[in-house]
């Protein structure tokens, strides 16, 4: 692996970031906007309550930890969808740029997204309700590299498909994140899901650690059990997915680039 | 002996039961520029991907200074480029920012340098702040030229260069590939539709048709393969009567205003202006063309009523 190529691959990206308004809107509009609607609707709750404090917290650092989690998957997948509708993938692709520098740079452009849609959310959260998020993601440091690995083989499982099927399911990039959030329990505890979706949830590595996430602020507490769990998944769909991945790409270079159109 | 830089050997390749490749091997030898011709759909682009790496052939080799493809992609495609003017760069990014991230993709030295070169070769010194999408047709051809020849490559495979460019700015770019090929030594295989281009820098054609290479020679060889001359006639008087012995000896002719254009064999011109002369028909111009190699592409893509031999 070179460390030009992988930067040749974030420079890219960030070019094109820095004149994207739908790529800026990714990392700070649509932020800013959960986390208004978010934090408006968890302090009156709060206040509906009688006011237990840790309501908006537990919700924002839910939002928060989301937030990690949509991005880093929605921005390492987006790359090359960005490179089939600007008609650059053969460009890349005949380049000696590996599969695997290509995947590293986007990850590493992705960490560079999270990081900044991450402290614009916080300083926005202490802006707009006086909260600092700051010492609780502290204590969540975990969980947030856990979530990160949980974004790696979403979007490998977004780019094989795309490599598979071609644009036509380009809107997975957005969907799959998403079909997962009602069963990571993001906001509310696990034993509120209706008992087939807690079945589902129990395969869903982030479901673990949003319920782990919550227990750390209410009580301090490492559940260990929850985090292996989700590092176990994590590993066993990681492993799925770069197999899925890796056939994916022998499948677009027996088909031939055209079909991705 | 020249050197051969790419050898593609039995090279086929199959989508379902449609063949669009079939058993194609030839060699690109170092310095020499030859022509990749075919119609439409003869699987010039297919084999592309293919020498490219973007496509995994149903059997056969491919490679690159003696090195197989699909072994040493990397390092073989540090050496090769391609510009093609169907593909771009990212639109959102200067061209500028292009060739930058692109010189970062290719291990070279003085990337600073290379990108500032290639943006004077390609006339991009006024455009290099303008983004891509800003850019005309012409424009982004040359920023995919620029691209090509920034890795300062051994092998280029170029998809019609001069496509979408003005005839000065298309005479330039022919001139300078010509320049780079002698001082450089490169080796490039190159796609056009613009006969008299590749009859002007080509040194060989490979001419595909049907997925199967069909012809592989010089273009003037190519063309002397047509036992055929144009006769063109600025017919005086009697221009109806030129029309009926053409039709009476089932000679292909275009009649446009006072002039006839006839295709027929060169032994036969003689007796065709005898034949006028005993007619009494009187032209006051005369030119006979020999074959090119945009005959030699319509007889074998069967656009004309030429037959042509197609043995390789």
């Amino acid at each position: 692996m070179k460390a030009h190529r992988l930067l040749a691959v974030v420079l890219r990206q960030l070019y094109a970031t820095r004149r994207s308004l739908d790529r800026l809107t990714d990392i700070f509009y649509w932020p800013a906007i959960d986390l208004a609607i978010w934090g408006l609707t968890s302090s009156y709750f709060q206040k509906l309550s009688g006011g237990q404090d840790h309501i908006v917290v537990t919700i924002l650092t839910g939002l928060v930890l989301w937030i990690i989690l949509y991005m880093a998957s929605n921005s390492i997948a987006i790359t090359i969808l960005a490179d089939l509708w600007d008609r650059n993938l053969m460009n890349v692709l005949v380049s000696p740029l590996s599969w695997t520098e290509w995947m590293a740079g986007n990850i590493l452009l992705s960490l560079i997204k999270v990081i900044l849609s991450f402290i614009f959310t916080l300083l926005l959260t202490l802006l707009l309700y006086k909260i600092s998020l700051f010492s609780t993601m502290g204590l969540l440091i975990p969980h947030i590299a856990l979530l990160i690995m949980t974004s790696w083989w979403i979007a490998f499982i977004i780019i094989g498909s795309i490599l598979r099927f071609g644009t036509r399911i380009q809107t997975l990039a957005w969907a799959l994140v998403a079909v997962i959030s009602p069963f990571s329990a993001i906001y509310y505890p696990l034993s509120s899901l209706p008992k087939f979706a807690q079945y589902i949830s129990y395969v869903i590595p982030s479901s673990y650690i949003f319920e782990s996430a919550r227990e750390v602020i209410a009580a301090g507490h490492y559940d260990t059990f929850k985090l292996g769990m989700c590092l176990g998944l994590n590993i066993i769909y990681l492993i799925l997915s770069l197999i899925y991945l890796k056939t994916s790409i022998d499948t677009a270079r027996t088909k031939g680039l055209a079909s991705l159109y | 002996m020249p050197q051969s830089v790419l050898s593609v050997r039995n090279l086929s390749k199959t989508f379902g039961t449609f063949q669009a490749v079939k058993d194609v091997s030839f060699d690109l030898e170092q310095g020499k520029i030859v022509g990749f011709l075919g119609p439409n759909g003869a699987g010039k682009t297919t084999t592309i991907q293919m020498l490219l790496g973007l496509l995994i052939p149903t059997s056969g080799s491919i490679s690159y200074f003696g090195k197989d493809l699909y072994t040493f992609r990397q390092e073989i495609m540090e050496k090769v480029n391609f510009s093609s003017t169907y593909i771009s760069m990212p639109w959102r990014l200067t061209v500028k920012e292009c060739l930058t991230y692109t010189s970062l993709l290719y291990d070279m030295k003085n990337r600073r340098n290379r990108v500032g070169e290639v943006i004077e070769i390609f006339r991009l010194t006024e455009l290099q702040k303008k983004e891509v999408s800003q850019l005309s047709e012409g424009q982004r051809t040359r920023l995919m030229l620029a691209k090509g020849f920034i890795n300062n490559p051994e092998v280029l495979l170029l998809d019609e260069p001069t496509a979408s460019m003005d005839p000065e700015t298309a005479q330039y770019i022919r001139d300078f590939i010509q320049e780079y090929r002698k001082t450089h030594n490169i080796s490039i295989l190159f796609t056009s539709h613009n006969m008299p281009e590749v009859e002007d820098i080509c040194h060989d054609v490979i001419f595909i048709n049907g997925g199967e290479v069909i012809a592989h020679d010089t273009p003037d060889n190519l063309a002397r393969r047509l036992d055929i001359s144009h006769v063109s006639l600025t017919v005086k008087d009697g221009l109806k009567r030129v029309a009926a012995i053409c039709d009476d000896d089932k000679l292909p002719h275009i009649i446009n205003g006072r002039y006839i254009t006839v295709d027929l064999k060169e032994k036969a011109i003689p007796d065709f202006l005898k034949k006028l002369l005993e007619k009494g028909i009187e032209y006051t111009e005369i030119s006979i063309d020999k074959p090119n190699l945009e005959d030699f592409f319509l007889a074998v893509t069967g656009k004309n009523s030429v037959k042509v031999e197609t043995n390789i």
